[in-house]
């Protein structure tokens, strides 16, 4: 864990003083500011739909537009991790200071994930712009960041194992990118296949599945233990490559 | 404080681009990696800097184990990679501070630290400019702080002048001279003046092969000129008098009146000689316009010591 401090405060002031968070900030702000909208104003025109549903459900659980932007902010986050530190040559000042591969490794991660949080934390207000106009579960509020940050813990180890596997942050993007639309391609599996193991294995994986459950306040252990298994997978095989490194 | 015993290093399996290395590099001394581009120099101090794990053999950095102790082992270096990787965004005080901070200087000490680094390297005045607007020069210096940050006992610098220009390359030199005082400094260059204006000891590597160890009179004594450039004017054969003087080897005209004397190998004193010609020039009654020693290059200077290393 040597080097996790001054590797993740790094990360951190990289993303903030150069344009990159900031531009990811915004881009997803704007479009989840326009996907809420889209929310409110469908509940407000079918008053009879808020019986047993709330636009917040339907913004975490139920729409596409929850998605499609994580799965190009992400890997946006995560690109430059490691491949910029490879084509730039930085790398090797950084790997022969004494500082572990875990340190690094989880350092960055955990630069990544913050901002994933910052970057969340504005959708909040939706919370209290709702609470104006009604009621608000609590609880279904919780479990749905909840599934939020594991999303995107899943989704930034996902895309820091893929900047390790290249100096190109193109192509870094776009591996962490195909990656994470595979896996939610998978998850529609659970709509296509029959009953039986295909089926079952599909709904497993299946974000989709997993934010609908969240934001119903539904807590399924075994949804949580695969998020965490992806992010304990992905940031493994990072520090190994890390490690391959040196012996290339 | 350096110790590399039998290191070789294969990027692929088959073909090493280093074989079989071993030497010493001791408290208070400049070591000077030799060798012509390409010969192994960087993938020697990249696998002494602990960037590169060795295919075989061992680096014992400071009495500690590169492999079985990597941490403390790293944490006795200050490492000037070739081409100085430093993070553009940043601004030189936070980068050194980032620096300080990953090489464990203590919280405290840490800002001492920095200020003493950039003091020595003269980047005070650029303390506050983002890396990516610095000249080479500064980043040179910068990355050269970044070395001697965490005080470490060992410094490894892969050709830490170049692309400097000739104020700058003395600069960088005397600042090194002044390093080697306390700390074991191991260097590489190209630049066979380099190695004698600044190191102690030079080693020269050829193809991955450690070819020769050698004193810097040593080296000194071959890359003295072995040939002489000497223009005349007036009428005569002056080459005929060339030819007759008891040191020269071979006399060459390269255009009328501008010849190319080599000295006989086994001339000590080509000193003495070339008074001795130009004194017999001038007797003869020939205007010396051109007198001036011919420097070995590199390549020849490798070939000799390649040859006594066989002999």
């Amino acid at each position: 864990m040597r080097g996790f401090w001054p590797v993740f405060k790094r990360e951190l002031f990289s993303l903030f003083v150069t344009p990159t968070a900031w531009v990811l900030i915004v881009v997803f702000l704007i479009l989840q500011g326009f996907h809420f909208y889209l929310m409110v104003r469908h509940f407000a025109q079918n008053p009879e739909l808020s019986v047993d549903q709330g636009p917040i459900q339907a913004f975490f659980g139920e729409s596409m537009l929850f998605y499609l932007p994580l799965v190009l902010l992400c890997p946006g986050m995560t690109m430059r991790l490691f491949a910029e530190e490879r084509r730039s040559g930085t790398i090797e000042s950084l790997m022969t200071a004494p500082v572990g591969s875990t340190g690094i490794v989880l350092g960055k991660f955990a630069a990544a994930f913050t901002t994933y949080l910052v970057m969340w934390t504005p959708t909040l207000l939706y919370i209290v712009i709702m609470r104006r106009a009604g009621e608000v579960d609590w609880h279904v509020v919780a479990t749905s960041y909840a599934g939020v940050a594991l999303i995107g813990a899943s989704y930034l180890a996902i895309g820091t194992l893929m900047s390790a596997m290249t100096e190109s942050q193109l192509v870094a993007i776009l591996l962490s990118s195909l990656v994470i639309l595979g896996l939610f391609v998978v998850g529609i599996g659970e709509f296509i296949f029959d009953p039986g193991i295909v089926h079952d294995f599909c709904s497993y994986v299946s974000v989709w599945g997993q934010m609908s459950e969240l934001s119903k306040g539904i807590v399924d252990s075994r949804r949580i233990a695969m998020d965490l298994s992806v992010v304990a997978l992905a940031l493994f095989v990072t520090v190994r490559a890390v490690d391959a490194w040196r012996w290339g | 404080m350096i110790t590399i015993e039998g290191l070789s290093k294969s990027y692929d399996g088959t073909s090493f681009a280093v074989r079989d290395v071993s030497f010493r590099v001791q408290k208070g001394e400049i070591v000077g990696f030799l060798g012509p581009n390409g010969a192994g120099k960087s993938t020697t101090l990249r696998v002494a800097a602990g960037f590169l794990g060795a295919t075989a053999g061992r680096i014992t950095l400071a009495g500690h184990d590169l492999v079985t102790e990597p941490l403390k082992a790293r944490a006795t270096i200050g490492y000037m990679p070739e081409t100085v990787p430093l993070y553009r965004e940043m601004r030189v005080h936070e980068y050194l501070h980032y620096r300080a901070e990953l090489k464990r200087v203590p919280r405290l000490e840490r800002r001492a630290a920095v200020d003493l680094a950039m003091g020595r390297c003269r980047v005070v005045e650029v303390a506050d400019k983002l890396i990516g607007r610095l000249s080479k020069g500064y980043r040179q210096r910068v990355g050269l702080a970044d070395a001697l940050v965490a005080r470490p006992p060992i410094l490894i610098l892969d050709e830490p002048t170049a692309g400097l220009d000739p104020n700058q390359i003395r600069e960088v030199r005397s600042l090194v001279c002044e390093l080697g005082r306390e700390h074991a400094v191991l260097l590489s260059t190209h630049i066979l003046s380099e190695v004698e204006a600044t190191c102690d000891r030079a080693l020269v590597i050829s193809k991955g092969v450690l070819v020769a160890e050698g004193t810097i009179d040593g080296l000194r004594k071959l890359s003295r000129s072995s040939a002489m450039r000497i223009t005349v004017g007036g009428t005569g054969d002056a080459a005929a008098l060339l030819r007759a003087q008891p040191a020269v080897e071979k006399v060459s005209e390269d255009r009328p009146g501008s010849y190319l004397v080599t000295w006989r190998k086994d001339v000590e004193n080509t000193d003495g000689a070339t008074e001795e010609v130009a004194r017999v020039l001038v007797g003869a009654g020939f205007g010396l316009r051109e007198l001036a020693p011919v420097k070995a290059s590199l390549e020849q200077v490798f070939a000799e010591l390649t040859a006594e290393a066989a002999a």
